[in-house]
């Protein structure tokens, strides 16, 4: 589809299409479709084939994993990038619209082909997305240590069964 | 290093050995509390003087605590310390119920009247009769205080609390002392000699030994390895020594003490220094004076093949270590003196339970006591590889370890 020019400078204003051109922009998403998903509908499902990435141009989308609330995406969100670098991985998460949704989908075949023709605007969008990526992994290492540090008051509970262990194999 | 810091070098040994971690060895080593007071007596000539006194109390997982009441000059809370937890663990070794604690105040008792020691003693227990009892905190006799101190401490603390005769221990037998209290760490010696010479295939009877120091321990057990057939080829005291390598004559030296107050000038033998009993020719080795006196040079010297630990802390670390390389075999002081300790805690069932035990029972508690901890020892020895003392330590920290983590911190 043809994507006006207007929607198209907010674009690349998110992060995983940053850098890119107006030019570029429109070949990239030349063959994206528009999609409406009613409130309640799920767009993927934890486990399914990870077949197109997804703009968020109005509403909400939940996104859960084994029934656990990880995100609430809403307008210029991306959903599914994943498949940009891995495809024919499954989906990780699941996708559900939270209120009407209206999305654009661009097929991950059509995203291969691109990068396998070096076109330079897919290249940006996968260096941005490798970017992204770094800054999720950080924030996770970051949720890690702040989990385990407020384990702590356990710690001690452990070394005193430690050493209740250790008082065991010397057998007194 | 000071016997205290030596203690705690020990105790440090044997919690590595046993993998305990840094967390829960600060938790062993720390004393629950320590009390600092400063306690002003007016002598008998008007003048004030000021001195300072100290209670530490170790460790109380296992019990009431328990430990000595010492009046020197050289006395601080480092020292008190180290003696403290020395304590807790000589009561876990010999598996009293008691955990450790120690006292001392630093003042020079032969400077003092009996009047100015009592105002003293009285004074210091008006200021930790809340945090001692028969249930708390249980003081004893050690360095420079007598059956007479421990009177008034009981007496004073009384007059706060109402009768408290199992407030203190080492008390005359006059006034709720027991039976054997006097011999008692002589008497503990001899049953662990006993044990440790059948163990290496000998026995008491005909064994050489050396003693020095001839104060309460040293003198009694002097006569008790005398009454056992064994030879005592050495003693000496602050003033000096003897020696007769065909054994001295244990009832005229006693005599001859009697008299002139010293073993110096003993005619049944021949007159030698202080340092020569360490490194006599025996099978025996007991310092029962001071701490610190075998140190690495003496060790490389010393003839006996057992150290029997008499006094708290003689033998140095380094020491220790040249012991362990030559297989000489060294009795810890937390088990080989542990029979005074024992026997205060004879005292203490019997003030709480209102009764006197005959000494014939007190001689026979205190046997099954030492050697069932000698056993425990011996057995962690043999079974882990370790010498004595380190042995005594695991034992120790093992007993208190799991009464603290049975009652949770």
């Amino acid at each position: 589809m043809s994507i006006p020019a207007s929607l198209l400078k907010k674009l690349v204003q998110i992060p995983i299409f940053q850098g890119l051109t107006v030019p570029e922009a429109a070949e990239f998403f030349e063959v994206a479709l528009e999609q409406v998903i009613e409130k309640g509908r799920t767009v993927f499902r934890e486990g399914d084939e990870g077949d197109a990435l997804y703009v968020i141009l109005s509403g909400e989308a939940l996104v859960t994993k084994k029934g656990v609330e990880l995100a609430v995406l809403s307008t210029h969100a991306v959903l599914g990038e994943m498949c940009l670098v891995s495809p024919g991985d499954t989906r990780s998460a699941t996708a559900v619209a939270k209120t009407e949704l209206s999305m654009l989908k661009i097929p991950s075949r059509r995203v291969q082909k691109l990068i396998r023709g070096n076109n330079l605007a897919t290249l940006k969008v996968v260096a941005n997305l490798a970017q992204v990526m770094g800054q999720r992994l950080a924030a996770i290492n970051d949720r890690l240590v702040a989990a385990d540090s407020k384990k702590k008051p356990d710690a001690r509970k452990e070394e005193l069964a430690d050493f209740a262990g250790i008082l065991n194999r010397w057998s007194f | 290093m000071t016997s205290a810091e030596a203690a705690n070098w020990y105790f440090k040994k044997a919690a590595r050995i046993m993998d305990v971690g840094e967390r829960i060895e600060t938790l062993l080593a720390t004393p629950l509390r320590t009390v600092s007071v400063q306690v002003s007596i007016e002598l008998d000539n008007g003048e004030i003087r000021t001195f300072k006194g100290y209670r530490v109390q170790h460790d109380n997982a296992r019990g009431p605590m328990k430990g000595g009441l010492r009046f020197h000059p050289d006395v601080n809370e480092d020292e008190v310390l180290g003696l403290a937890s020395l304590m807790t663990w000589k009561t876990a070794v010999v598996n009293l119920p008691y955990g450790g604690a120690k006292g001392g105040i630093q003042c020079n008792p032969a400077e003092l009247s009996v009047k100015e020691l009592e105002r003293l003693t009285r004074k210091f227990v008006d200021q930790i009769h809340d945090v001692i009892g028969p249930t708390r905190d249980i003081p004893g006799p050690d360095m420079n205080t007598n059956p007479q101190v421990m009177a008034w401490i009981m007496d004073q603390y009384s007059r706060y609390h109402g009768h408290s005769p199992a407030v203190v221990t080492g008390k005359p037998i006059d006034l709720y002392g027991s039976r054997g209290r006097e011999v008692a760490t002589a008497r503990g010696l001899q049953f662990i000699a006993r044990e440790i010479l059948r163990d290496v295939g000998q026995q008491v009877q005909g064994t050489r030994f050396a003693i020095q120091g001839f104060g309460n321990v040293g003198s009694h057990a002097a006569r008790l390895f005398h009454e056992d057939g064994g030879k005592i080829v050495a003693v000496s005291d602050v003033h000096g020594g003897v020696q007769n390598a065909r054994g001295l004559d244990v009832p005229a030296l006693f005599e001859h003490v009697k008299k002139n107050g010293t073993v110096r000038g003993f005619t049944g033998g021949t007159p030698c220094r202080n340092e020569d009993v360490l490194t006599a020719d025996c099978d025996v080795l007991v310092p029962a004076a001071i701490g610190g006196v075998v140190d690495q040079r003496v060790a490389a010297e010393v003839r006996a093949r057992i150290v029997l630990e008499g006094a708290n802390g003689p033998c140095t670390p380094e020491a220790d270590e040249i012991f362990e390389q030559r297989g000489v075999l060294v009795v810890p002081d937390i088990l080989a003196n542990a029979g005074g300790v024992t026997v205060s805690y004879f005292e203490w069932v019997q003030n709480m339970q209102h009764v006197t035990w005959e000494e014939e029972r007190v001689t026979s508690e205190l046997q099954r006591v030492m050697r069932e901890a000698y056993e425990k020892v011996g057995q962690i020895s043999r079974t882990r590889k370790l010498p004595l003392r380190t042995s005594a330590y695991v034992l120790a920290i093992g007993r208190v370890g799991k009464a603290t983590v049975l009652r949770g911190i």
